[in-house]
């Protein structure tokens, strides 16, 4: 599937200093999980899909698929 | 809201910060963090050295330390100042202002003004456009804008959200009338329906600092703070300034009809490296024009880090030539303004340090 929406994916495995993220990961069980990822997941939205996400947003996203669909929901509008 | 200025300019800047620097690498042992997750935001933020105020440090001693300099250089002379404005958000008293104690101490005229503002991150604007204002008056001809920060001492050493940011300093900037047609856009917004996402709980008459006051609480993340102690919510502050700062600029160069390339130097509040950068990257400004290297050598002393980053950068540029400049600060309140002016020529522009032990302060 060529989803530009894959491209969250890879940018958020770059963050998150892993090798890949699948859609049902829990985000916060990643090890870096911290104020720090979730400012940089906020600037990388609104740099890459022009999105402006607050930390609550992203924090109220359980899985990688959830903010991924949080932010197609918000560049649809 | 608009404001225009004719023929009015700044005619010299100097700076003073606490010879006292704190170390990011020595601090972040005592926050309860993994250590490599430490360094990841050293790099990203620019945590690293930052100067801090001890042994009781106020207000009034960085300003009075900085004119006196100035008196001794032969910058300034006393009885030229026909008002002292001052921001600041960590006054020595409630009351009296602290402006009235630096003129106190410095033995200034009668006739003047002395003015507190309490702004922090836009307050070196919020102060241009108030000594531009005043020097409206024909008996104004000088105005000095001290803007000074000794935020350290009110910042929990235990919040990591806060504390290796935070930077104390002072600025004096000489504003003057201008011979030559100057014109001098700015603009400024405020929303204080969003006054609690920078703010000091405690300490005012709303909620008076007791005992309880003081106690050291888990806000989350392994951070301790007091309600005594200056609290930000730093992702909603990110997401105001890339929200509101890229548009305020784009309708001040829009109102001056001056384009976005014909500007030499962007020289906005320093918040922290990673804040400077996204905001570069969505203003599309090359990162050459917008220094974001305060944070890094001095730690965010609030309204002190526009001049600040024109003292650490361009000394030798800012003495010899004229460059047209756009600043822009944001924060508490909410607060953000920005203006276009013409700088440079300046008279003196230079940094200081405030000498660790009295022996050392020529004033004593």
């Amino acid at each position: 599937m060529n989803d530009p929406m894959n491209e969250i994916y890879a940018k958020l495995a770059e963050i998150l200093e892993v090798d890949a993220v699948a859609a049902g990961d829990v985000l916060a069980e990643f090890e870096y999980w911290d104020s720090l990822t979730v400012l940089s997941i906020i600037a990388m939205l609104d740099a890459s899909f022009g999105v402006n996400l607050t930390a609550a947003d992203v924090r109220r996203t359980k899985t990688a698929g959830e903010l991924a669909a949080a932010v197609e929901e918000r560049a649809a509008k | 809201m608009n404001f225009l200025f004719r023929r009015k300019r700044i005619g010299g800047l100097l700076t003073v910060v606490p010879a006292n620097e704190g170390s990011f690498l020595e601090e972040m042992r005592r926050f309860n963090f993994p250590l490599n997750r430490s360094l990841k935001l050293k790099e990203v933020m620019g945590y690293d050295k930052h100067r801090l105020a001890q042994d009781g440090l106020c207000v009034s001693d960085l300003a009075v330390y900085g004119l006196q300099h100035l008196f001794a250089q032969g910058r300034l002379a006393r009885e030229d100042i026909d008002a002292l404005v001052l921001v600041t958000q960590s006054p020595d008293h409630l009351m009296p202002p602290t402006s009235s104690i630096i003129q106190g101490r410095l033995g200034l005229k009668q006739d003047m003004l002395c003015l507190d503002i309490n702004q922090g991150c836009a307050g070196f604007v919020v102060g241009l456009i108030e000594a531009f204002l005043l020097l409206e008056q024909p008996s104004i001809r000088k105005v000095i804008l001290i803007n000074a920060d000794v935020l350290s001492r009110k910042t929990s050493p235990k919040d990591r959200n806060s504390f290796p940011l935070i930077g104390d300093a002072a600025s004096i900037t000489v504003v003057e009338r201008d011979t030559e047609d100057s014109v001098i856009h700015a603009n400024l917004k405020m929303d204080g329906t969003r006054n609690e996402a920078l703010m000091i709980p405690a300490g005012g008459l709303r909620m008076p600092s007791t005992a309880a006051t003081a106690v050291l609480e888990d806000v989350g993340d392994n951070n301790l703070r007091a309600k005594d102690h200056l609290r930000m919510d730093g992702s909603a502050v990110f997401n105001f300034v890339q929200t509101e700062v890229p548009p305020m600029i784009e309708r001040l160069l829009a109102t001056a009809e001056v384009p976005m390339d014909a500007i030499d130097w962007f020289l906005f509040h320093q918040p922290n490296r990673f804040m400077l950068e996204k905001l570069a990257d969505k203003m599309r400004v090359s990162p050459s024009k917008m220094p974001n290297n305060v944070v890094e050598h001095f730690g965010n002393s609030s309204g002190v880090t526009i001049p600040m980053a024109i003292t650490l950068n361009l000394r030798a540029q800012m003495m010899a030539q004229k460059f047209r400049v756009c600043l822009a600060g944001f924060g508490v309140g909410l607060t953000w303004g920005s203006m276009l002016l013409s700088l440079g020529r300046l008279s003196f522009c230079e940094s200081i340090d405030y000498p660790n032990t009295a022996e050392q302060r020529h004033d004593e």
